[in-house]
């Protein structure tokens, strides 16, 4: 049998990470200790570009680069909706992804939680009104939160998640009392 | 001044192969030649220029351009420093070059998605732009039909639906993957024929992120017009950007001070280096290498902060503008980037050794995704991929625009056309990048960073060298306002040779390939 003292005293066998960024390791902690509180240890993340000129899709991305490293606060992104329990959605509904995206996110269990991430998500930004688009992702189905920026960055991603975590937390409070 | 091979108005005769009147020559601020020509005329032009190695650029159509034909459609031939622009004026009809010119394919569905023109003789008529969900007959482009939602269908039945090219025969079955991907990436369908484990054919479905932003610049002010260029594509938001803003400013001849230039240029470059890191880190991400992969994703993000300190964007958004660019950058800055530079190539050559010196990686990259060198005209592939074929395209080079007459880039071409003669030739183009920074930040100018000059009515060509190839831009400027934005990136083009690059390998392989050749779906879909 494993002692877990020992895996407590024993050197770890990796190294310490070279880069720290305090203010993500502040937001990580608290994020750390709410999904375990709310989501039973991990929350499982589902993207969907229906229609963003990447740039977000790029800062979802770095959002597991060592300097982020979103992994070890309990946050996965996963491959498929029927596994995800939140689903961020990037750019302005277009019309030629409004079936694909409606389709990913009634494969969801619920419950299930949406989190518009950029402008054009937000309302459709610059897009509002035109003819390729449909509008904002709360055209589509309900926006629990909207993160705007052109594009936000990874930490004001994660300063979203945490925001989502805590209203979910609080709304768990409500319903045992 | 650019030296043409064809020398003026009657090298342009003999290159077309029919006589021609002066008055139909007309040349442009880049010292491009436009020629107008009917119908028949321009069949034998493009087979003529077929015979004379020139590449198909582009190909696209405009409104109430001339007076002459209610379409105006403008075919850009390209051969190294040439520039060939083949002008039709036509009211609904047009004769399609596809046989002659594979690229034309896809322009020609554009033109007819957007205007509905028909081209006569074109061997694909499926819609391109516009999926099942539009209504037929629909074509947001022309002029008279407004900027809104059209009666869009939610659902539709089989008859709609889009018809895939069919690949029958003993053992072959569909792999459909799309639009909604495992990863995180961009959204598009991939409708895979397999036998076995090996990819027998492929065929690519763009065209679900067209947000509509030829159309979106339409009336604007061409100062309100930048925030539509960058959002062409996030990565490449300096490369569209300046190339926006090179069109405008060739059309109404506004001089850009030299201080600008050398600024801009820094941040193309800063771009280039950003962009082709994370192509580097995702390619081995896909052959499972997180040792490698972190190496360069660390360096990225590092490169990306000191690229907002410098801007106040981690896209680099906002700084270019017409004239100029938005604000100066102080030179105490300039050499901190200087400093950090000298100390990333250090770091960066360590993570390239590892890479290379790894046998799992050279094993998974090698003779993986070949894209033939016989593919790069008809389909008009360029940048790094183009490079990495043998090609030795590289509009810095051929077409130098800017300040990239006096700071001419080292193009080091393989030939071996695989992932990893692509990633080599990125890793090469880095190392080129930084050099090019620390000399522009050594011999920066001082003096104005912005022009005052008005913009003009006008029209214009620009041409410029992204990270990922060659992005063309034509803008056409009428009463102080955009009357239309054409943007072509090189992801457009070189979309299609992935088609080519995956056949005969095996499925698993498909990520890194594509990877490798590093598409925006956001830049074609428009």
């Amino acid at each position: 049998m494993v002692n877990a003292l020992t895996c407590l005293i024993r050197k770890k066998v990796t190294g310490d990470s070279p880069v720290t960024d305090e203010e993500v390791e502040a937001i990580g902690r608290e994020l750390r200790c709410s999904i375990d509180k709310v989501f039973g240890h991990s929350l499982a993340i589902r993207e969907l570009d229906t229609g963003s000129d990447n740039a977000t899709e790029i800062e979802i991305n770095a959002l597991n680069n060592p300097f982020y490293d979103v992994e070890r606060f309990g946050i996965s992104f996963v491959a498929s909706p029927r596994h995800a329990d939140v689903l961020l959605v990037t750019g302005a509904v277009t019309h030629n992804m409004a079936l694909a995206a409606r389709k990913t996110y009634e494969a969801m269990p619920a419950p299930r939680f949406v989190i518009a991430v950029g402008d054009d998500a937000c309302t459709g930004g610059i897009y509002a009104g035109t003819y390729a688009v449909l509008g904002g992702a709360d055209k589509l189905f309900p926006v629990d939160l909207k993160i705007p920026g052109n594009p936000p960055s990874p930490k004001e991603i994660l300063a979203g998640l945490l925001a989502l975590m805590k209203r979910a937390e609080a709304d768990r409070n409500r319903r045992f009392f | 001044m650019t030296q043409t091979p064809y020398d003026g108005t009657c090298g342009i005769r003999e290159l077309l192969g029919f006589t021609i009147t002066d008055d139909r020559i007309t040349r442009g601020p880049a010292h491009e030649y436009s020629v107008r020509v009917d119908e028949q005329e321009y069949v034998q032009a493009a087979e003529n220029l077929a015979l004379h190695d020139f590449a198909l650029a582009a190909l696209f159509a405009c409104e109430e351009f001339s007076g002459r034909g209610r379409y105006s459609i403008f075919s850009v031939f390209e051969r190294k420093q040439d520039i060939l622009i083949l002008v039709r004026d036509v009211d609904g009809h047009a004769v399609s070059i596809a046989g002659l010119f594979p690229s034309a394919c896809w322009y020609e569905r554009e033109c007819r998605d957007g205007f509905g023109i028909t081209f006569d003789g074109a061997f694909d008529t499926r819609r391109l732009l516009l999926h099942e969900c539009y209504p037929d007959g629909y074509h947001p482009l022309k002029k008279e039909v407004p900027n809104r939602s059209p009666e869009i269908a939610g659902d539709w039945g089989p008859e709609r639906e889009y018809p895939f090219r069919v690949v029958n025969g003993e053992g072959v079955y569909q792999v459909p993957v799309g639009p909604v991907h495992a990863g995180i990436i961009e959204p598009g369908h991939f409708r895979f024929s397999v036998i076995g484990e090996t990819i027998f054919n492929l065929e690519v479905r763009m065209f679900y992120k067209h947000r509509g932003i030829e159309k979106l610049a339409e009336g604007r002010l061409p100062a309100d017009c930048l925030p539509v260029a960058e959002a062409v594509s996030g990565d490449e938001s300096v490369a569209n950007a300046t190339a926006f803003c090179m069109a405008v400013e060739q059309a109404s001849q506004i001089a850009v001070p030299g201080r600008a230039w050398y600024l801009r240029t820094i941040l193309l470059e800063l771009e280039r280096i950003v962009s082709h890191l994370s192509d580097q880190a995702g390619m081995l991400v896909d052959v499972a290498f997180p040792l490698g992969a972190n190496q360069f994703s660390v360096l990225r993000e590092e490169i990306v902060r000191t690229s907002a300190r410098l801007t106040g964007s981690r896209f680099m958004r906002g700084r270019i503008r017409i004239g100029g660019v938005s604000e100066d950058i102080s030179s105490d800055t300039l050499s901190g980037l200087v400093v950090f530079l000298t100390e990333f190539r250090k770091r960066y050559r360590v993570g390239l050794k590892i890479v290379l010196s790894t046998p799992s990686v050279i094993d998974r990259f090698a003779t993986t995704g070949i894209v033939r060198k016989s593919l790069l005209r008809p389909l008009n592939i360029t940048g790094p991929v183009a490079r990495a074929s043998g090609g030795n395209s590289d509009v810095r080079v051929n077409r130098p625009y800017g300040i990239y007459d006096q700071y001419t880039p080292r193009i080091q071409p393989l030939s071996d056309g695989d992932v990893l003669a692509r990633f080599t030739v990125k890793a090469s183009e880095i190392m080129d990048s930084l050099d090019l920074i620390e000399r522009l930040v050594a011999d920066i100018p001082g003096g104005e960073t912005c022009s005052s000059d008005a913009v003009r009515d006008g029209h214009a060509l620009a041409v410029i060298e992204s990270p990922r190839g060659q992005n063309l831009c034509w803008v056409r400027i009428r009463d102080g306002r955009i009357d239309r934005y054409k943007v072509r990136t090189a992801s457009f083009c070189n979309w299609l040779a992935i088609e080519h690059a995956v056949q005969g390998n095996i499925l698993a392989d498909f990520p890194v390939i594509n990877k490798s050749m590093n598409l925006s779906y956001a830049g074609t879909d428009l």
